[in-house]
């Protein structure tokens, strides 16, 4: 385990000693580092994983407990619940990476605008951010769902928007903070344009917390999704993902709970571990103060 | 000799707007100074924190945009010139700020930083980069080795002989020093002072130095303003000229000797600069000044050069 994550840590900083390797050095970090790594090539790799076909039935074989050769049992059709869960992996992990990535790149270029050139653009920006900030993230995307009807792209969207508050608002207090630095008065007199100091000096400085925020978002993005797949809003069937299977096994929780806990366990498991590889990189990177600011 | 920076009555003025619970207020930071500055001559400006020298420095720069006043660069008028025409003059007067600790980029390394004048003026060419950086760190009395650290692994004293060396790589002809030894310790203080003598003479660079040290600038420049609330009350021709200000003389009796015989009694100036909003009619000194009498309180003198030097006083020493 320790070898593995290491290598890993060290492919990803390029053999250097810098905060993503310094957050797997703790065992907190190694844990939590190991499991995601180990997520998401599973999520990759899921066909040549997977025991079984994640959308074969069974009608015969339907809520058969965990066993051989269904490990961690079938679900009511009779398909293989570690299949579904290993497949759920993907649905869960790029809805909400993908939905992160829109987040922060609209948040971010709405947060540099805003704190860059103030005024009456920065107070618009903010109102309505700040509006959509004072509720809570699951009516945001359940509004947005309602309103473009469910599936993964509506899903991948609600998520978006229901974490972009968050991306805008850090961002401008960095650029805000930023820009009463001397380094940035001094290239002004070097006679520098504003998309110098924009990409060149206020981005670069601004983008280590918004990279851990966006890391930690994707957590509750996983949760997000679970909980709009678990309502019926978010991955339509067959397509296998955590909140659709854990919704699935409500019917039938005290005949088959293994349909309800394998999913939920995964998901739960992995939002501590994204919370806790989170925990550490802020403390690799050492920039609390500057989360906390926003 | 031909002036190379001319001020002119120059004055900014800062609003606050009201509110539901405010009123509107205004001040002067800086309230219509004039002087000129000859090519190869150093000016000092000095006052107390608070007197409005870092913001003439960023006026004359237009790094702030004054609120009235005229400034010829070289015969040129800068508050005329278009953004891009101003970018492209930023190149010949350039600045070293107070604080060398955040005026380098943390995520830049030295070669990039005084690569970057370069880069933001388009005069950047691959092959000489590397050239000009040794050059520039050598100027400044760095090694070049140092080339590659990151601001955070040198001293404060070598970051802002790399503050200077980035301030002179686009070969300006004025370079605006303001307070550059302030946050430096004394020995360093001596080095970086040394080294701008030296520069003034290698490049016949044209300074304007800000200093609340009064015996530093007595040192280093040939003429000193003295600013008070945004004002300049007293233009000293030469270092050693007679003061003629009462505050003028107050800070000049301020300065400690490091003479222990020479130690005198010294009067501290009672009271506090007063509020730079809604000032009175008068001499905003009055009523810290030992001489001030009726007139002071009434009528705000001007500088008039009766008394042989320019001073803005009623009752001149």
């Amino acid at each position: 385990m320790t070898s593995i994550t290491d290598t890993i840590a060290r492919a990803l900083s390029g053999f250097r000693s810098t905060p993503m390797s310094r957050a797997f050095g703790s065992w907190l970090g190694k844990i939590a580092g190991g499991f995601l790594a180990l997520l998401v090539l599973t999520a990759i790799f899921a066909p040549w994983i997977t025991p079984f076909d994640y959308a074969a039935q069974d009608l015969t074989n339907g809520n058969a407990p965990p066993g051989w050769p269904h490990l961690l049992g079938t679900d009511q059709f009779g398909r293989d619940v570690l299949s579904r869960v290993i497949y759920g992996a993907r649905t869960s992990l790029s809805v909400s990476a993908t939905a992160i990535a829109i987040s922060i790149t609209v948040g971010m270029t709405l947060g540099a605008a805003a704190g860059y050139f103030g005024g009456f653009f920065e107070r618009a920006v903010m109102t309505v951010v700040d509006l959509t900030w004072s509720f809570p993230d699951i009516l945001i995307a359940l509004i947005f769902v309602a309103i473009i009807g469910p599936g993964l792209t509506s899903t991948t969207f609600a998520i978006a928007i229901a974490y972009l508050a968050q991306f805008t608002r850090l961002t401008r207090a960095q650029i805000v903070r930023l820009k009463q630095e001397t380094f940035i008065e001094v290239t002004i007199n070097l006679g520098a344009k504003p998309h110098h100091i924009l990409l060149k000096h206020l981005l670069p400085n601004a983008i280590a917390p918004v990279i851990v925020v966006g890391m930690l978002a994707i957590g509750d993005g996983i949760v997000l999704e679970a909980t709009l797949g678990f309502f019926g809003l978010g991955a339509q069937p067959p397509t296998p993902s955590w909140g659709a299977m854990m919704a699935s096994g409500t019917a039938k929780l005290f005949l088959s709970p293994w349909v309800i806990i394998s999913p939920g366990v995964v998901v739960a498991v992995t939002v501590i571990a994204v919370n806790l590889f989170g925990d550490e990189l802020i403390r690799a990177l050492d920039i609390r103060d500057r989360i906390r600011d926003s | 000799m031909t002036n190379l920076l001319e001020v002119r009555n120059l004055s900014k003025q800062f609003k606050s707007s009201g509110g539901p619970f405010r009123k509107p207020r205004a001040m002067y930071a800086v309230n219509d100074v004039s002087f000129d500055l000859a090519k190869g001559r150093v000016i000092g400006v000095v006052g107390e924190s608070g007197c409005g020298k870092s913001t003439l420095a960023r006026l004359i720069l237009r790094l702030i945009e004054p609120s009235t006043g005229s400034l010829r660069f070289d015969g040129d008028d800068l508050r005329a010139k278009s953004p891009a025409a101003m970018r492209r003059l930023r190149a010949d007067m350039q600045m070293v700020f107070q604080d060398p600790y955040s005026a380098i980029d943390p995520r830049y390394t030295i070669t990039r930083a005084l690569i970057e004048p370069f880069v933001v003026q388009g005069r950047y060419t691959i092959g000489t980069a590397d050239q000009e950086v040794s050059e520039l760190l050598t100027l400044v009395g760095l090694s070049p080795g140092l080339a590659s650290s990151f601001p955070h692994q040198i001293s404060g004293g070598q970051k802002q002989r790399v503050g200077i060396a980035r301030a002179l790589a686009l070969r300006p002809r004025l370079l605006v020093l303001d307070e550059p030894t302030a946050s430096l310790d004394v020995s360093v203080q001596a080095q970086i002072i040394s080294l701008l003598e030296k520069l003034r003479d290698d490049l016949g660079l044209t300074y304007l130095f800000i200093s609340h040290d009064l015996s530093l600038v007595r040192y280093f420049c040939d003429e000193i303003l003295v600013m008070y609330l945004g004002r300049v009350v007293e233009v000293l021709p030469e270092t050693d000229a007679t003061v003629r200000h009462p505050y003028t003389a107050t800070l000049m009796d301020s300065t400690f000797a490091p003479d222990p015989r020479q130690r005198r009694i010294i009067a501290p100036l009672e009271g506090e600069v007063p509020s730079p909003f809604d000032q009175p009619p008068g001499c905003a000194f009055a009523d810290r000044c030992p001489r001030a009498t009726a007139i002071c309180r009434s009528e705000t003198p001007v500088l008039s050069t009766a008394f042989g030097h320019a001073v803005a006083c009623h009752n001149p020493l």
